[in-house]
């Protein structure tokens, strides 16, 4: 069981949602991240799945528990309950499919509507690699990302091209709204107790997140 | 020797022989408590007679299979074999994601990339799809179809999976695997109908009804879930909706699809049982895990070595829990 210990020496707790339309890589954006492997094989993912890393940001160890979702808008109504309390979000689609490009303003108005409002979102177009199938230029997806005040970045999971930056950079900036809404109230970000879970949000979907464990240090 | 031992003996003529007092129901109850319409594997007549769809009586059962066949047939060139300016949205988005699925198909079994056996999936999973609109297809199904599709194909092809070919196999034989497929795929969905519609009410009565049974048989696992807030939904849910296939090493599934066969429109009732062995299989490991380790664990169990003795040890734990249990609810009241 050794392997699927985690490494619980973190400051900081963020919950990250993956979400967008089935087959344009979110799995496998994870387990690049979480354990930097790459399937060509692999299944579809049914109702959610689960994986986390630890990355350091400025002096502070962040651990991002990452919930990566079934595709399918049949289990919208099983997904979007794990959007409660997420502080972050990687919106993907598939730069070769326009459809689920197309499909980004529908994902996009169902996590602002299941989430806080100070929630990071990353626009993520995956698979650059197939350069000569491409079928969403990077200028349409960085002028809606910008519409939609969204971050974003074009990657590949295959390639591990900008999958790294991808995840961090939302960690980076979940990390910022937390310090600095944290030196609003007056408090040291610093001071905060090991292991509390941050929320941008309101309180109570703190106690949510308490609920599944997060907080049981 | 018993007539069990035969059955799930390698002589084929002797199981033959036993075959034909099965079919004619003599066995039916006895091997429903053994738990196992077991083990005609590539007899697909008898897949046949035990999902009801192909009578017993051989003349009139050529009749019921020539007829459905070319129902099937009706459909595809019905509904499948069409332009895409025909269909409607909704369909024209079935189809994609049905398309989308095929090829994820049991990535790990070379013979499911083959092309054409992709393209039978998805006819198959979208005449389904477009028959029963109330659920239409979800992610899932795919491997639900994947049993069924490897005992008929074991009737006309030889060796192992490994090697078998698609195109090795001449049209109309192919249609009517997938026909038969097609029907048999219906008829195990037939009494889950409510798995598969909206928030899917029936994989979420199931997932409950898991949650208190575990309660009732191992306390110290089911008070440690609980104090780690692990919801049975975080794991329980892909195995219902998979019926289990996704957990366990493709080459077990015909084992597993027979118990499930055998029960019937009682499938939904016994899963819980199965789920239930399963999951306390590691009753041991889950007690030394935290919220994320459990996860984790049970999103990707260790059951990649299994043969099939590690399953029947589940089947029959389930047996014996349901027999419990099951004719007395009130057990289960907490």
């Amino acid at each position: 069981m050794g392997a699927y210990r985690a490494d619980d020496d973190y400051d900081y707790l963020f919950k990250v949602v993956l979400i967008g339309d089935s087959g344009v890589g979110k799995s496998n954006l994870l387990s690049r991240f979480s354990r930097n492997e790459f399937s060509l094989e692999s299944k579809s993912t049914i109702g959610v799945e689960f994986a986390t890393r630890s990355i350091h940001v400025e002096d502070k160890v962040v651990k991002a528990q990452i919930w990566d979702t079934a595709g399918q808008e049949r289990y919208r109504a099983i997904t979007s309950a794990y959007y409660r309390g997420a502080v972050g979000a990687l919106l993907v689609y598939d730069v070769t499919r326009h459809v689920t490009f197309e499909n980004v303003e529908r994902w996009l108005k169902e996590l602002r509507d299941h989430t806080d409002s100070n929630i990071v979102i990353m626009l993520v177009g995956n698979k650059a690699d197939l350069r000569h199938l491409r079928a969403v230029s990077t200028e349409d997806a960085k002028a809606f990302a910008e519409k939609e005040s969204t971050f974003f970045m074009e990657t590949s999971a295959l390639e591990s091209m900008n999958v790294e930056n991808a995840f961090t950079e939302v960690l980076t900036q979940i990390y910022r709204v937390v310090s600095k809404k944290a030196l609003e109230a007056g408090d040291d970000p610093a001071a905060l107790p090991k292991g509390q879970t941050i929320n941008v949000g309101s309180k109570d979907d703190v106690s949510a997140v308490k609920k599944v464990g997060c907080c049981s240090s | 020797m018993e007539l069990e031992g035969i059955l799930a003996s390698e002589n084929t003529s002797l199981r033959c022989f036993v075959w034909l007092i099965v079919r004619d129901g003599c066995l039916q109850k006895k091997l429903k408590e053994k738990g196992s319409a077991t083990l005609f594997k590539g007899n697909y007549l008898f897949v046949e007679t035990y999902l009801g769809y192909a009578p017993p009586n051989s003349d009139r059962r050529e009749g019921v299979l020539r007829r459905k066949r070319l129902d099937y047939l009706d459909c595809v060139a019905q509904y499948y074999d069409i332009q895409d300016i025909e269909r409607t949205d909704e369909e024209i988005n079935m189809l994609r994601q049905i398309a989308v699925d095929c090829p994820r198909t049991v990535p790990d079994v070379s013979f499911f990339q083959q092309a054409q056996v992709q393209k039978s999936l998805e006819r198959i999973l979208y005449i389904w799809a477009i028959r029963h609109p109330a659920s239409g297809y979800v992610q899932g199904i795919n491997d639900l179809a994947t049993p069924f599709l490897v005992v008929f194909l074991s009737e006309h092809v030889e060796g192992s999976i490994d090697n078998w070919m698609m195109s090795d196999l001449p049209s109309e034989k192919i249609s009517g695997i997938e026909a038969d497929c097609y029907w048999c795929l219906s008829k195990l969905l037939d009494g889950m109908q409510d798995h598969y519609t909206f928030a899917q009410p029936g994989i979420q009565r199931l997932v409950f009804k898991l949650k208190e049974l575990v309660r009732r048989i191992d306390e110290p696992v089911s008070t440690h879930m609980e104090e780690q807030g692990l919801e049975f939904l975080q794991f329980a849910f892909r195995w219902f909706n998979c019926l289990l296939i996704r957990e366990i090493p493709f080459h077990l599934v015909t084992r597993l699809w027979d118990t499930y066969l055998a029960e019937g429109d009682a499938l939904p009732d016994f899963l819980v049982y199965i789920a239930a062995s399963f999951l306390l299989t590691w009753s041991d490991n889950l007690l030394k895990l935290d919220f994320q380790e459990m996860v984790m664990f049970l999103q990707h169990l260790p059951t990649h070595n299994w043969s099939h003795s590690e399953l029947e040890m589940v089947l029959s734990r389930a047996y014996m829990w349901h027999a419990m249990f099951n004719s007395s609810p009130s057990h289960l009241a907490s």
